[in-house]
C-alpha cells in the first residue's frame, strides 16, 4: 500500500509543467483535429493543426498576397494552363526528396471523385496535373479560373511513395509532410503533439514543441490560459474579450477576417418576393448599433456582401441609409403591414443578432417568428427549395479563397443551392467575372454585380467577423485575415 | 435461477436494440452529414454526389438492414468525418469514462453513504441540517455550472488543481467531484431513508434491549438492512453518471464516450452515435442486470423465492 501510495505521489509531482516552458507552445482549440489527412477534413481546428505538417503549393503573406512556397514562380501559358516551377530542396521528414510527382500526386489524389473528399469542389474545376520537367509541373483547368492560386493555397503537398505504401487509413494516423513541424504523438480526443523539424529547408522553428489541445468549453479556455496551461487559444466571444482586455500577462489580439456576416432575404418566396419589402428591411436594420451592442465594436462595417480583404470588393456601392421611416411607408406601399416573416436559424448563429433584427423589424411594422433548428437541419432547409428556406435567415460566410468569386457566386447565382435570386443581369455578371483572367475587367464586373444587389436586396451585408484570440503577452505573432495559423510565425519576444 | 438470468439477458438485448432503433430513424429524420462536410460554396451536383458515395441516397429501412447485416458479423463500420474504424474510437475513449465514473463513484459512495447515516442517526442535531443543506445544493446545482465554479475556485484562484484536460490523476479530481455531486445526493438521501425506516423496527430494539450500544446496533444489524434499496440505486445511478459525463466532460475537456457523442451528433456522423448510443444502453442494462443479481446475494428472502 506504502508503496503504491509513493508510486502515486511520484506520477502526481512528475506530471508536466505546461506552457510556462519557453521551448514548448501550448494552443487550447475548441475541439480535436478531426482528420490529419490534410485532404480530407478542412474545418478550421483540423486545418489550425496539420497546416504546420505540411507545405503548400503557393502561400500568402502577412498582407495577403500570394507568395511562393513549394513554387517558386508561375505562368499561365494560356488562360487554362499554367506552368509551376517548384523548389528543389524541400524534404519530407522522412528524409525522401519532395518531387514534381508529389506535386501532381496530392493534386490528383484531392480531385479523384472516388476518394471522396469534402474539399472536392475547392479544386474540381483543376483537370489536368502533369509532370514537365525535372522541376516543373503543369496543371490545366476545365475553363478560365481566376481563383486557382488562391485555391492552390489550401493544398497541401503530400509524399507519394509513403501514402502508396501505407495506404490512407494509416496515412491519416500518421502522417508525413515537410513542413517546420513533425506529427510525434496524437491522441484522439485529446492532444496533438509536434516536434520541429530542426532541417526545414525555410529555417528552424522558434518553438522545439506545439501541443493542441482538444478544450470545448471556452470558459475552460480561458482558464488554462490564466493558469498558464495553455499560451494561446481561440475562439473567444466580444464579452469575453472585454472582460480580459486588462487581464495581466495575457493579450486580446484581434483581426479582422475574410468572414463576412450577413442577413439572407428570399426573393422567391413569402412576403420579402416583394422588392419593397425587402429594402425597407434594408432601412430598417440598425447596423451600427448591431457591432457596438452586440459585437462590442469587435466587427466593421460593410455596405456589400464581401469583407474588404476580398478581390472584387468595392466602397463605391453604398448601402441602403438606416431610415426607420421610410422603411414603415415602403411596407405600408407594398401592403405588409403586420406581415409574418418566417426567420430561419440554428444555435451556430448569434441568438441575441436575430432578435436584435426582431425587435428593429418589429418597430417598422413586420411581424418576424423566429425558428431555431439543429445546423443539419437549418442547412437542410437552407439549401433547399425557396418555400423550404424561409424569409430570413442569419449567415457568416468565408471561402478561404479571399475573392468574391467564393462569396457571391455560390450565394446569389440562380441555380447555386444556397441562392434564392434568379436575377439574368447579377447571373451575367458573376459568369463574366469568372471566365477571364483579367483583374480589371473583373473589378467592373463585380462591381456591377453589387449594384444590381443593392437595388434587388437579395441579402444584407452586416459586417467583417473578427476573429479574437487570447495570446500569453510574450509572443510575438499577429493573426492573419485569412485565419491561418502558422506556429513558424511565432516566437517568444526578447 | 439460470431461467431467470437468461430471461433477464434476453430482456437486455431487446431493449439495446430498441434503442439503438430509435436513434437510427430519428437521427436520420434531421437531416444528414453531407451538408456539414462540403464546404461552403459546393454546387448541388457536388453534394448529391457525396450523398450517393456515403449511401444516403438509399431508403431509411435499407440503410437499416444493411447497418444490421453489418453489426451481426461485429463491423460497426467507418467514422464519416475521421475516417477510421468506429469501434477503434470508441475503444480509445471508454478508460476515460470508466476511469471519471469510478472517480464519481467514489465521491458518491465516500461521501453519499456516511452522510444519509449521519444524517438518519442525528436526525435532529444541526449536523444533519448542514449536510441536507449539502446534499440539497449537489443535487440541485447544474453541472455545467458547478463545474465552472470548481474549475475558477481550485484551478484559477488557488491553483490546486488543473483546470482541464488528461495530465496525471489530480485532473481527475475536478470532474469527478461535479460529476459524483448528484449522484452523491440521492445516494445520501436514500440511505437517510433506509436507516430511518430500519431503526424505528422492532429488531433494533430488541438488539438495544440485549445491551447493544446504539452504535453497535446500527453498525451490525441497519446498515446491512438498509443495504437493499442502496444497491438498487447505486445501479441506477451508473447510467445517470453516463449521462451526466456528456456535460462533464465538455466543460473539463475530458476525452471521453460523453464528449465523443456530443461532437458525434453534432457532425451527424452517425455510424459513431449509434456506436455510442449501443454501448451505453448495453451498460446500462447490464447493470440493472448486476442489481438483480446483487439484490439477491444480500437478500435471503429473494434467492429463496428465486
Amino acid at each position: 500500500m506504502r508503496r503504491l501510495l509513493a508510486a502515486v505521489v511520484a506520477f502526481v509531482l512528475a506530471s508536466p509543467v505546461l506552457a510556462q516552458n519557453r521551448d514548448q507552445l501550448t494552443i487550447d482549440l475548441p475541439a480535436d483535429v478531426a482528420t490529419m489527412d490534410p485532404q480530407i477534413q478542412w474545418d478550421t481546428d483540423s486545418a489550425t493543426v496539420y497546416r504546420n505538417l505540411f507545405d503548400n503549393l503557393l502561400t500568402r503573406d502577412k498582407t495577403g498576397k500570394i507568395i511562393p512556397q513549394v513554387a517558386t514562380s508561375w505562368r499561365f501559358e494560356n488562360d487554362t494552363t499554367v506552368v509551376f516551377d517548384l523548389r528543389t530542396d524541400i524534404l519530407f521528414h522522412d528524409g525522401s526528396k519532395l518531387t514534381p510527382e508529389d506535386v501532381v500526386f496530392s493534386v490528383k489524389r484531392i480531385t479523384n471523385p472516388a476518394f471522396r473528399s469534402p474539399q472536392l469542389s475547392q479544386f474540381d474545376q483543376i483537370i489536368g496535373a502533369e509532370v514537365t520537367g525535372p522541376a516543373q509541373v503543369t496543371l490545366k483547368t476545365k475553363s478560365p479560373y481566376p481563383v486557382l492560386l488562391a485555391q492552390l493555397v489550401k493544398l497541401s503537398i503530400i509524399p507519394k511513395a509513403y501514402v502508396e505504401k501505407v495506404g490512407d487509413v494509416a496515412f491519416n494516423q500518421a502522417v508525413i509532410g515537410s513542413g517546420p513541424y513533425k506529427l510525434a504523438s496524437w491522441q484522439r480526443g485529446v492532444q496533438t503533439n509536434l516536434v520541429a523539424n530542426e532541417t526545414y529547408w525555410r529555417g528552424k522553428p522558434a518553438f522545439s514543441r506545439v501541443t493542441f489541445r482538444a478544450v470545448p468549453d471556452s470558459a475552460t479556455r480561458i482558464a488554462d490560459l490564466k493558469t498558464g496551461r495553455a499560451d494561446i487559444t481561440r475562439g473567444l466571444s466580444p464579452d469575453d474579450a472585454v472582460n480580459l482586455r486588462s487581464e495581466k500577462g495575457l493579450d486580446v489580439r484581434d483581426v479582422a477576417t475574410e468572414r463576412v456576416a450577413y442577413m439572407f432575404i428570399n426573393t422567391l418566396h413569402g412576403p420579402t418576393t416583394d422588392k419593397r419589402v425587402r429594402q425597407a428591411i434594408a432601412m430598417a436594420v440598425d447596423r451600427d448599433t448591431l457591432i457596438t451592442a452586440l459585437q462590442q465594436g469587435y466587427a466593421k462595417p460593410v455596405d456589400v456582401v464581401l469583407a474588404p480583404t476580398n478581390f472584387g470588393y468595392t466602397s463605391e456601392v453604398k448601402g441602403w441609409p438606416y431610415d426607420p421611416d421610410k422603411a414603415r411607408k415602403l411596407i405600408k406601399e407594398a401592403g405588409a403591414e403586420g406581415a409574418v416573416i418566417p426567420f430561419l436559424t440554428s444555435p451556430v448563429y448569434d441568438r441575441r443578432l436575430n432578435e436584435a433584427v426582431q425587435q428593429m423589424l418589429a418597430d417598422v411594422g413586420l411581424k418576424v417568428s423566429i425558428t431555431v433548428v439543429d445546423q443539419p437541419t437549418y442547412l437542410k432547409r437552407r439549401l433547399g427549395t425557396p418555400e423550404e428556406a424561409s424569409s430570413l435567415s442569419q449567415g457568416r460566410w468565408s471561402c478561404g479563397c479571399l475573392d468574391a468569386d467564393g462569396v457571391i457566386f455560390p450565394l446569389f447565382r440562380s441555380g447555386s443551392v444556397w441562392s434564392k435570386f434568379a436575377n439574368p443581369a447579377f447571373d451575367a455578371e458573376v459568369d463574366a467575372a469568372r471566365a477571364t483572367l483579367d483583374e480589371g475587367a473583373r473589378r467592373a464586373h463585380y462591381k456591377k454585380a453589387f449594384e444590381i444587389m443593392r437595388e434587388e436586396v437579395p441579402a444584407l451585408g452586416l459586417f467583417q467577423d473578427e476573429a479574437i484570440f487570447l495570446v500569453r503577452k510574450d509572443i510575438d505573432w499577429t493573426p492573419t485575415p485569412d485565419e491561418a495559423f502558422f506556429v513558424f510565425d511565432m516566437k517568444t519576444k526578447s | 435461477m439460470t431461467r431467470h438470468l437468461a430471461g433477464r439477458i434476453g430482456q437486455a438485448l431487446l431493449a439495446s436494440f430498441g434503442v439503438l432503433t430509435i436513434v437510427f430513424f430519428v437521427m436520420r429524420l434531421s437531416g444528414d452529414p453531407t451538408l456539414l462536410l462540403v464546404p461552403e460554396g459546393a454546387s448541388a451536383e457536388q453534394i448529391a454526389q457525396l450523398r450517393h458515395q456515403l449511401g444516403f441516397d438509399r431508403p431509411v429501412p435499407v440503410q437499416f438492414l444493411a447497418y444490421l447485416g453489418d453489426l451481426v458479423r461485429l463491423d460497426f463500420g467507418e467514422s464519416l468525418v475521421q475516417r477510421a474504424p468506429v469501434l477503434g474510437i470508441l475503444a480509445e475513449r471508454i478508460p476515460y469514462t470508466v476511469a471519471l465514473a469510478s472517480g464519481a463513484l467514489l465521491v458518491a459512495w465516500g461521501v453519499g453513504l456516511p452522510a444519509g447515516i449521519a444524517m438518519a442517526v442525528w436526525r435532529d442535531r444541526w449536523i444533519a441540517r448542514l449536510l441536507q443543506a449539502l446534499v440539497l445544493a449537489g443535487q440541485s446545482l447544474p453541472t455545467f455550472w458547478s463545474g465552472i465554479l470548481l474549475i475558477l475556485l481550485f484551478g484559477v484562484t488557488l491553483r490546486w488543481l488543473p483546470t482541464s484536460g488528461v495530465d496525471g490523476p489530480l485532473s481527475l479530481v475536478l470532474p469527478s467531484l461535479a460529476l459524483g455531486a448528484v449522484t452523491m445526493s440521492s445516494f445520501a438521501r436514500m440511505t437517510r431513508s433506509a436507516v430511518l425506516d430500519e431503526l424505528g423496527r422492532d429488531y433494533v430494539n430488541a438488539a438495544r434491549a440485549r445491551g447493544l450500544s446504539r452504535s453497535s446496533a446500527v453498525a451490525r444489524h441497519v446498515l446491512r438492512n438498509a443495504a437493499i434499496p442502496v444497491v438498487t440505486i447505486a445501479a441506477l445511478e451508473i447510467g445517470n453518471l453516463l449521462a451526466g459525463a456528456v456535460i462533464v466532460e465538455t466543460v473539463f475537456a475530458w476525452p471521453g464516450i460523453g464528449q465523443l457523442a456530443i461532437q458525434s451528433i453534432q457532425s451527424r456522423d452517425f455510424l459513431v452515435v449509434q456506436a455510442v448510443v449501443l454501448f451505453v444502453s448495453l451498460v446500462y442494462v447490464a447493470c440493472n442486470l448486476l442489481a438483480d443479481l446483487a439484490y439477491a446475494a444480500i437478500d435471503p428472502r429473494i434467492r429463496m423465492r428465486a
